[in-house]
């Protein structure tokens, strides 16, 4: 049977290596992750500016802290989604990716997951910065934020692949992201703010059960339109 | 074929513009004023009209888009071009006529309801598509970009809405299970008659603007058959 042609790879490996690829280009030239943590600390510094550095004392953490958290993780991610796309731009790689024999599907589920690791890198630089910068203790809420925290990264990581993705369709579109991105974005934001609060109150993860739920069945929903979507997306 | 579709659109015209005449006359001549709000009050009957078609509109999207996915017909796609924009231009009309009444009845142009926030946050995806659309390289790419943006926004309407009333809870309740006292009948029927114009006036548009996109498919056909003749 060794003259028969190789059989393509099936969706998990697929996916795997194309996490794998965009993410050992990553390790090696490490530009998304400098200009995201560099991104975030700037917007974490903007907003001290804009609230006043003592503003989580006079206003409460649970107040100033979860919006200011995921704001920054929001605009930082979208500096990141950019890119994720343009690697492939270079040489029309995205031609011969859309040309490989997998499931288009399967791109989408590699982008997403090298997106989450991103991001997840970035959240474990931004969240100490956080405390040292606003003088919040969200070392006392690791527990709660460790599940809180990723649930909503994956929302955000498959928003982010999907959108990254239609802009880079379109020319001069990367100014769009946001735009476009950040309406569609409105309950994954409003169940984010919401349960991170509740993390940094104290307030027991089993009185939002139903944001969680939430967020729980928008990752599914996120993750199954991307899946059946992504094929027209990198027609052409 | 043709001459069966132009008598329509005009049979739809002159529909609209008479349905229009009796709903203004009934608003303004024959529903009685509101008692605690006046004047005022009146605009629900322009409001109320058009934020229900505002979300018609968005079923009409989905059909559109999903269909235009799914069989590449450009029927579907002519069908998602005239539910965008006909629906933006209603929920520019519902976020107008809202504060309008807004601010008189609640003392604020504005407040963080589910129903507004939904609303504008639908305008907002609206006008994303419609930007989307104006940023494609070619006819055929927009329409597969819009139609993606399409189908995703119809599916995240109704979460929004769940989201935003958890996150807050004001909007009047005129019918259902939290509204005791009927409308008077002459506010009914004003409501239902202006129900009726806006819903043909949405219609006229959504045709007119259809078959524009359809000659507009059918002019770029020809230039392009020019160009490879030459």
């Amino acid at each position: 049977m060794s003259d028969a042609a190789p059989r393509p790879p099936g969706f998990v490996s697929a996916s795997l290596a194309i996490a794998q690829k965009d993410l050992r280009i990553e390790g090696r030239t490490k530009e998304t992750t400098l200009a995201t943590v560099l991104f975030a600390l700037v917007v974490l510094v903007v907003f001290a500016f804009a609230f006043g550095g003592d503003a989580v004392q006079r206003a409460g953490a649970g107040t100033i802290v979860p919006g200011v958290v995921w704001v920054t993780l929001a605009f930082s991610g979208i500096v990141g989604f950019t890119r994720s796309f343009r690697l492939e731009r270079e040489d029309d790689a995205l031609a011969a990716v859309a040309l490989a024999p997998v499931d288009r599907g399967a791109v989408f589920a590699g982008k997403a997951l090298a997106n989450f690791v991103l991001l997840t890198a970035l959240e474990t630089a931004l969240f100490p910065l956080t405390s040292v910068l606003l003088d919040v203790p969200l070392l006392a809420a690791a527990a709660p934020l460790a599940l809180v925290v990723p649930l909503h990264t994956v929302g955000l990581a498959c928003l982010g692949t999907l959108f990254g993705a239609v802009v880079s369709r379109l020319q001069r579109g990367e100014a769009l992201l946001a735009t476009l991105m950040l309406p569609a974005a409105t309950p994954l934001f409003l169940s984010a703010v919401h349960c991170t609060a509740s993390a940094i109150e104290g307030t027991p993860l089993a009185a939002d059960r139903h944001w969680l739920l939430l967020i729980g069945g928008l990752d599914v929903l996120y993750v199954l339109v991307a899946l059946l979507l992504f094929d027209a997306i990198l027609e052409d | 074929m043709r001459r069966s579709s132009d008598l329509a659109m005009s049979a739809l015209t002159v529909a609209t513009a008479g349905s229009m005449a009796a709903a203004l006359w009934l608003i303004f001549l024959v529903a009685p004023e509101e008692r605690v709000m006046g004047a005022v009050q009146k605009i629900f009957y322009v409001h109320v009209p058009l934020a229900a078609i505002t979300f018609l509109s968005v079923f009409l999207l989905l059909t559109g888009a999903a269909g235009y996915l799914w069989t590449r017909r450009a029927g579907f796609d002519h069908l998602s071009i005239a539910s965008a924009e006909v629906g933006w231009l209603f929920c520019t009309l519902v976020l107008v006529t809202g504060p309008i009444w807004a601010k008189p009845a609640w003392g604020v142009w504005w407040t963080w309801e589910a129903k507004l926030t939904t609303t504008l946050v639908l305008w907002l995806l609206l006008a994303g598509i419609l930007l989307a659309r104006a940023y494609a390289s070619t006819p055929e790419q927009g329409a597969r970009i819009a139609s993606v943006l399409g189908v995703i926004a119809a599916l995240d309407v109704p979460i929004v809405y769940k989201a935003v009333d958890w996150w807050r809870g004001q909007h009047p309740i005129v019918f259902g299970p939290g509204k005791t006292d009927p409308l008077a009948p002459g506010m009914l029927a004003a409501l239902l008659v202006s129900m009726g114009a806006f819903l043909l006036l949405f219609a006229l548009l959504v045709a007119v603007r259809a078959r524009l996109a359809a000659e507009e498919d059918r002019l770029a056909a020809l230039l392009e058959a020019a160009a490879r003749s030459r």
